[in-house]
């Protein structure tokens, strides 16, 4: 193909992406869609938590894919504040920390959560194998003050749970493979109960480990985020970006089969 | 000799961490501890001399590449900044340091991170191509995930999620948990030549 077809046939491909990407969002476009077992799995797990149960929420991901996971994260809160569970939020990644503070304090806010009682958060730890480690020991004494500073030993939530063997449930919410070190650090040595919140791209890494018990649920992707919000009947970032994502998935799809067709037709034609 | 001491070091610390995993006494549990506790502290020095290591090579850049120093410069600033407003006004949710953040980091790499979705359409017009039977599996995998996957499955039919289901949970997971397995025995043998200072890359 010469260089100039090939400069426009890709600059075609990116303005249909472009379209493809805004235009559900511009016109709110609403598709009907079902609930994955996985994403089913999840919201069993956290519904059938007692009110007061303790969850530890891990924002182990970077900015970059804050639009994919955020919407995981809110859904999940929502639901967690909605039983009236308790959160530790924590994070594993310099960039996650305050980007899982806002989340929390916002969704807190509109469950009117008092800080210190109905949750609490821990800020970031480097070194993820000791910290997931030490966590197992004793949450306090890894996290002696919170991401203000202030000592977390006088804190009323730190009154019910000390360590993984009081916490309910350990949720990473991550756009890498750190629940796999979670799996190694906190499943294998303390037999926690974990759950993953992951960008779709990461998904089909945690299968196996699904499949072996040793993860309790797994939430996907944007797509995961529509679900858990069609479950908790709260509508939210997830069921926005999943009508863009189908759109500009089913696009490449389209480009995919369009990429074939030409090959097959400048192939004929030689 | 120093490498000798790095090396008995690295056994005597690995054979601990391996045999405390079997031992529960109050003893191995506070050194087990005190061991997590270096662990951090070490990592955290790693960053002082990551910091050091940064700020050199883009002084170098400054001197000597005239192209690349406008870019250079920009990096020695923006990491000045955030180290000097955290230590003078913290990292609380109203700090400078926090600002930064939120309005120009976060931004920037959200907005690097989803020009993905344009290069990877760019790239299955281009690459995605049907010329063997392998070929052609992999496309029906990835047209099938894709769109069971997405909202459209649903409406094409109610077999379509499922089958995207079927696909991830059978060939993918399969192929997946073998790739795991092997990494895991890598673990293991690449772990146990470093104990037994076989391998000494690290020094």
């Amino acid at each position: 193909m010469p260089a100039a077809s090939r400069f426009s046939a890709r600059h075609i491909v990116f303005l249909v992406v472009l379209a493809a990407v805004t235009l559900p969002l511009i016109f709110n476009l609403s598709l009907t869609h079902t609930v994955t077992p996985e994403t089913q799995q999840v919201y069993a797990n956290i519904d059938s938590l007692a009110a007061g149960e303790l969850l530890l929420l891990s924002f182990d991901f970077e900015a970059s894919s804050l639009p994919e996971v955020r919407p995981l994260a809110m859904a999940l809160i929502r639901h967690a504040f909605s039983r009236d569970l308790k959160i530790m939020g924590m994070s594993l990644f310099a960039e996650g920390t305050a980007l899982g503070e806002q989340t929390i304090r916002q969704v807190a806010k509109e469950y009117n959560k008092q800080y210190g009682v109905d949750w609490v958060y821990l800020g970031f730890r480097p070194q993820r194998e000791s910290a997931i480690l030490s966590l197992g020991e004793s949450v306090s004494a890894e996290f002696p003050r919170d991401y203000f500073g202030t000592p977390t030993t006088g804190m009323p939530i730190f009154a019910a749970a000390d360590s993984y063997a009081q916490i309910a449930t350990v949720i990473s919410i991550a756009d890498g493979d750190m629940p796999s070190y979670w799996i190694e650090y906190a499943v294998s040595p303390h037999a926690v109960n974990l759950q993953a919140a992951v960008t779709a791209s990461m998904a089909t890494s945690f299968y196996p480990y699904l499949q072996s018990h040793q993860l309790k649920g797994l939430l996907a992707g944007l797509k995961g985020a529509a679900e858990y919000e069609n479950l908790i009947e709260r509508k939210g970032g997830g069921a926005r970006g999943l009508y863009a994502l189908s759109v500009s998935q089913f696009v490449i799809v389209l480009v995919i089969i369009a990429g074939n067709v030409v090959e097959r037709v400048r192939r004929r034609r030689n | 000799m120093i490498n000798r001491i790095a090396v008995a070091v690295a056994f005597v610390v690995g054979i601990f961490m391996v045999a405390q995993y079997f031992i529960s006494s109050e003893i191995s549990g506070r050194l087990y501890n005190l061991l997590l506790d270096y662990y951090q502290i070490i990592f955290a020095v790693t960053m002082i001399v990551g910091g050091i290591s940064l700020v050199r090579y883009h002084g170098a850049q400054i001197r000597r590449d005239a192209d690349s120093r406008v870019y250079s410069i920009v990096t020695i600033l923006a990491v000045a900044f955030m180290v000097v407003s955290a230590s003078i006004a913290g990292t609380g949710p109203t700090s400078p340091y926090q600002w930064a953040f939120n309005n120009l980091q976060a931004p920037m790499q959200a907005t690097t991170f989803s020009l993905l979705a344009f290069f990877v359409a760019s790239a299955a017009y281009r690459g995605f191509r049907v010329r063997s039977t392998p070929a052609l599996v992999l496309a029906l995998a990835a047209v099938i995930v894709l769109v069971g996957r997405s909202a459209f499955g649903d409406m094409i039919s109610d077999k379509l999620p499922e089958l995207a289901g079927w696909v991830l949970n059978n060939p993918s997971a399969t192929a997946k948990r073998g790739i795991l397995v092997g990494i895991g025995l890598g673990s293991v043998a690449t772990a146990l030549r470093v104990i037994l200072g076989i391998e000494r890359s690290y020094l």
